[in-house]
């Protein structure tokens, strides 16, 4: 047994330090069983805090983003007021229902100069702090308290320029709490400077798991990405790390012998390494980020429960490239809404924004190499042929939000 | 008229299908290139693409005057064609990739970006 143990430590190094995880096999029912999926509307996206907008897409007063949440059943409008305070609310006119703002699109920004928000079914007016403001025709309406029918308010908190809200009653923890140790080690970087969003979405039919769990490892990375990103053949995934529900690691890739970089990526991703603005900045990550600093470092690459993966490279890993973000949000058991969002410091030349170009289509493709398995891979674990799936030492991030997932819901 | 200043004027044709002012309808053209139009893009480009640039550098990105805009936007178009030259053996799509046309881009449809 001794023996075994050892043999199971040796190859598992990560895993076995979080025994409460165990090594083996993940049940696949939670990807798939459509009666797990409506209890995960309730106890994980009704109960978690969401990443759901950055300050800088609220940088004035008067901004708004829009967002829809079909996991809830909801949209919801995030609003700075003409204090500078943001406030999130549900998307419906308390008069009868109707959407306040109309949300054609899964999210979008939109900025009203009179700081208040009209419905366009009977012109209920609120302010931007929720307040409501002013009733067309009010003497018509019996024992109205207009202090009863502000806005529906949800929780909502910022923690280093990202915007979560929390659709409970009563969240179990400060958004502070719930990121647990995530909350320092990710700290201190300028996240507000790299104000250049360039953002993709796609809807895929697959569950959120299964487009979450391809996202969360990088062990697929010198087979998925052998096409756009042959310099990653020897990368290593390391310094894995949870922090409870959520977990945290490194990505280093040490150059491949004889590889150069070939002459369109060598010119554009230079001007941006060598630029002052663009160039790496290791200097700016946090502490544990990084720790030996190392040079062939890529990026910092986390999973917040449930639905928020942050890869912070400092424009050491792809030229120019801060930090990107990929959301997970479910539609159906057999959908959902994918968005990518690659962060880039603004340009000060034109050069700068040709070679941010470049960046962004190269890391638009891999999410096209990325993404060219999800579907596969739910529609043969649809099958039910396969009950369990197995990890290996650096798929943990998976095991960790799996193990979660179970908490959350209960079973 | 031309296009662009004379001393690109040998990247003249390439300018009248590549310089597209979004990055949606640079990537409809990405999609509809066959090989030698990616290959007539990077000869004629990349001997240049220092001067280009170069060039392009004496305008603020945010305001780059009318005349210089189809040079920008074919700086651009190259940008995002090149890696289907250096890199997917002048093959319109990623190889082993998911559909394009279903990825959207949600600042597609900004100009000059």
């Amino acid at each position: 047994m001794a023996a075994a143990a050892d043999q199971i430590k040796q190859a598992m190094p990560f895993t076995t330090r979080y025994p409460e995880l165990g090594t083996g096999p993940l049940d696949v029912r939670p990807l798939i069983d459509p009666e797990l999926f409506e209890l995960e509307r309730e106890r994980i996206f009704k109960q978690s805090w969401l990443y759901v907008a950055r300050a800088e897409e609220l940088a004035e007063p008067g901004d708004y983003k829009l967002r829809r949440l079909d996991v809830a059943n909801t949209s919801v409008i995030i609003v700075r007021d003409r204090n500078g305070e943001v406030h999130a609310f549900h998307n419906i006119c308390t008069h009868r229902g109707n959407k306040l703002i109309p949300d054609q699109e899964a999210q979008s920004l939109g900025h009203t100069a009179t700081h208040t928000l009209t419905c366009r079914f009977h012109a209920w007016t609120f302010n931007t702090d929720g307040a409501l403001r002013g009733i067309a025709r009010q003497e018509s309406f019996a024992d109205l308290d207009k202090s009863c029918l502000g806005l529906k308010r949800i929780h909502c908190a910022e923690w280093e320029g990202f915007i979560f809200i929390n659709l409970a009653e009563q969240p179990r923890q400060s958004l502070v709490e719930y990121l647990d140790g995530m909350a320092d080690h990710f700290a201190g970087y300028p996240y507000h400077e790299a104000t250049v969003r360039l953002r993709y979405s796609t809807v895929l039919n697959c569950n959120w798991k299964v487009a979450l769990y391809a996202f969360s490892e990088a062990y697929h990375v010198p087979t998925i990405h052998k096409g756009t990103f042959p310099s990653l053949a020897r990368l290593e995934h390391t310094e894995i790390k949870c922090f409870g529900p959520h977990s945290t690691s490194g990505i280093y890739v040490p150059p491949v012998p004889g590889l150069e970089p070939t002459p369109v990526t060598a010119n554009l991703g230079g001007r941006l390494r060598t630029s002052d603005r663009h160039r790496p900045h290791l200097e700016l990550l946090p502490e544990n980020i990084n720790p030996d600093n190392r040079q062939d470092f890529q990026f910092e690459f986390p999973v917040f429960f449930p639905n928020f993966l942050l890869h912070l490279g400092a424009g050491n890993g792809y030229p120019g490239m801060a930090y990107f973000t990929h959301q997970f949000w479910p539609v159906a058991v057999d959908k959902t809404l994918w968005e990518g969002t690659n962060h880039f410091r603004p340009p000060e030349t034109v050069s700068e924004r040709v070679a941010i170009a470049h960046t962004n289509a190269l890391h638009r493709n891999a999410w096209l190499e990325d993404t060219s398995t999800m579907e596969d891979t739910y529609q043969a674990l649809a099958s039910g042929v396969l009950e369990e799936m197995v990890l290996m030492d650096e798929e943990l991030m998976i095991r960790n939000t799996h193990k979660h997932w179970h908490d959350y819901m209960g079973i | 008229m031309a296009l662009l200043p004379e001393q690109f004027s040998q990247l003249e044709s390439l300018a009248e299908t590549w310089a597209l002012p979004t990055e949606l309808q640079r990537s409809e053209r990405r999609w509809a290139a066959g090989p030698d139009d990616f290959r007539r893009f990077y000869d004629a480009m990349l001997p240049v693409l220092d001067q280009v640039l170069d060039y392009l550098d004496r305008y603020e990105p945010d305001n780059v005057p009318e005349p210089a805009l189809p040079l920008y936007r074919l700086a651009l178009a190259f940008a995002e064609a090149a890696p289907h030259n250096e890199l997917y053996d002048c093959s319109n799509t990623v190889p082993n990739s998911f559909d394009a046309h279903r990825f959207v881009a949600a600042h597609g449809e900004i100009r000059d970006r």
